[in-house]
């Protein structure tokens, strides 16, 4: 069977959504296939189902139709069954059964680290998640983070400034921007890196849409790296979330003036950091994979 | 090169350490309603002298992800994996093994061999001795190929005192047995009757993540009674380091 077809199943299968999504990625890389999934569903839904013809061949077919429409408009689907799907992200448990990506996602992009924060961020908080940016830069890290006002366009901008790759990772669909000041960075991130959503194109903002997309940020990455963040912040569920994927966080020391960031501080795999040079050191180290020392 | 303590640190935020107590099976530490022990040890075949799971692994969350990641997946994401696993493992060993001999009326093991797979095929290439053999401080040294996959026909996820064949005569020697997961149960005890018929002695068994559902009756509020984070000070046969 083709890939294509594989995608296309995959596609058809979510578009029925009679599962949660993430159960999708298991179920899919179970099988080793989305279309014996699908025809597992439409047979249980279906019955005799070849006296009306072929529904999981119909359904596969409008899919792929679909699939081809996007690709025309420059979206690329990765499924889990994708030999493309991002390395790091098929390691956590609630990957998503596929992500739409605008642009090229490179193999050296799993050497990456997400680089989050505030909206509204200080002059400090900026050039902080600056110079991390550049420390990734430097070291041949690709710096990912949300394409949000604040910390995130800092990065996002000082690592295209020094020359390298950056990659955000967004809460719509890739059709839509939020907030819409910052199409213009989305499209420039597109044309000169990439990036990714795990919702439908013309999906819109949601209540739940970042916290998901937070997942989907720490799972991409090596680790997480909060700049400024207060208690209610997406930013500060990434690195609870990062933390249950088994991904260190690091947070910038200044963080420490806020409670939550001193009991976060506590936990097993936290570092706290004056220094952009930490983080590199601390990733490289925890993910070299030759062997282990006492 | 990372440490034990800093990469299997990564996983003390999710492991879940099972404690002994009213409730709680004292062969596989599944939770029960008042019964001594789980449905599964009730009516299986007990060849093991001790049981020791390292962490719970609750479906679909991070642990049961990696237990069955690092075995599905190839490339880069595996090998990380797999070197996680192994600093779990060595990390668990260093601190417990003495506690594991104790719980199976001993002081160490002599040998340490893994529970292969049911099927044979993926039996010959399986990661698991590779972290028992190769990543693993404690085990490495000791590690020893015991068992084959027979050629016997028999249903992959039950007890069969066949399914596994002894590589060679055990001449009274311990074994520390060690497996990723724990489900029912059948295919450790398999290869327990396995290792007893080539004439092992003590057989304890450590596996790294006892699979649970959240969803089965009071499993979600049990396992958020559990400690967290895991405390690698304890372990599920002395939970006390003093006594």
């Amino acid at each position: 069977m083709p890939v294509q077809d594989e995608s296309a199943a995959l596609v058809a299968l979510l578009r029925s959504g009679r599962q949660p999504w993430q159960l999708y990625a298991d179920l899919v890389e179970e099988a080793g296939s989305a279309i014996a999934v699908l025809e597992r569903e439409c047979g249980e839904q279906a019955g005799q189902a070849s006296l009306f013809g072929d529904p999981v061949r119909e359904r596969i077919s409008r899919a792929a139709a679909e699939i081809e429409a996007w690709s025309a408009e420059g979206m690329r689907v990765l499924t889990v069954l994708d030999p493309g799907y991002p390395e790091n992200l098929r390691g956590v448990h609630d990957r998503p059964p596929l992500v739409f990506a605008a642009g090229r996602l490179e193999e050296g992009d799993a050497r990456s680290v997400a680089v989050v924060g505030a909206r509204t961020a200080s002059a400090r908080g900026l050039g902080a998640a600056r110079s991390i940016a550049e420390q990734l830069v430097a070291r041949g890290f690709t710096v990912v983070s949300g394409l949000a006002a604040g910390i995130d366009t800092a990065a996002h901008t000082s690592a295209l400034a020094c020359g390298g790759r950056t990659v955000a990772v967004i809460g719509t669909g890739l059709r839509r921007s939020y907030p819409p000041e910052n199409a213009a960075l989305q499209r420039r991130i597109a044309a000169e890196c990439a990036v990714v959503s795990q919702f439908w194109p013309d999906a819109p903002p949601s209540r739940r849409s970042f916290p998901m997309r937070n997942a989907v940020m720490s799972g991409l990455t090596l680790a997480t790296v909060v700049v400024e963040a207060a208690h209610t912040s997406g930013s500060r569920m990434q690195a609870r979330l990062a933390l249950e994927h088994g991904r260190p966080v690091f947070l910038v020391a200044t963080l420490l003036e806020h409670e939550w960031a001193r009991e976060f501080s506590q936990r097993p795999a936290t570092h706290v950091i004056t220094r952009a040079e930490e983080i590199t050191a601390i990733v490289e180290r925890l993910t070299s994979t030759g062997e282990l020392v006492a | 090169m990372p440490t034990v303590a800093e990469l299997s640190g990564l996983y003390s935020n999710f492991m879940m350490g099972p404690r002994p107590g009213p409730d709680v099976c004292t062969q596989c530490f599944n939770f029960t309603e008042g019964f001594p022990r789980c449905y599964a040890c009730t009516h299986g075949e007990s060849w093991l002298d001790t049981v020791v799971p390292i962490s719970y692994s609750v479906a679909r969350e991070q642990l049961h992800h990696a237990l069955a990641g690092y075995k599905r997946l190839d490339g880069e994401v595996a090998r990380r994996l797999e070197v996680e696993l192994a600093a779990v493992l060595w990390r668990y060993l260093a601190a417990h093994e003495r506690c594991v001999a104790r719980a199976s009326g001993g002081e160490r093991f002599e040998l340490v061999t893994t529970v292969p797979s049911s099927d044979r095929a993926r039996d010959e290439r399986h990661p698991l001795r590779r972290v028992v053999g190769e990543l693993c401080g404690p085990t490495r040294d000791r590690h020893e190929r015991l068992l084959r996959r027979s050629a016997a026909a028999v249903p992959e996820r039950a007890f069969s005192a066949e399914k596994f064949e002894p590589a060679r005569p055990l001449e009274g020697h311990s074994v520390l047995l060690i497996d990723d997961t724990w489900t029912t149960g059948a295919n450790a005890q398999s290869a327990a009757a396995a290792l007893r018929r080539g004439g092992a002695g003590r057989i304890a068994a450590v596996v790294i993540g006892r699979h649970l559902n959240r969803e089965w009756r009071h499993n979600d509020r049990r396992l958020r009674g559990l400690a967290r984070p895991f405390d690698w000070s304890r372990c599920a046969v002395h939970s006390d380091p003093d006594a």
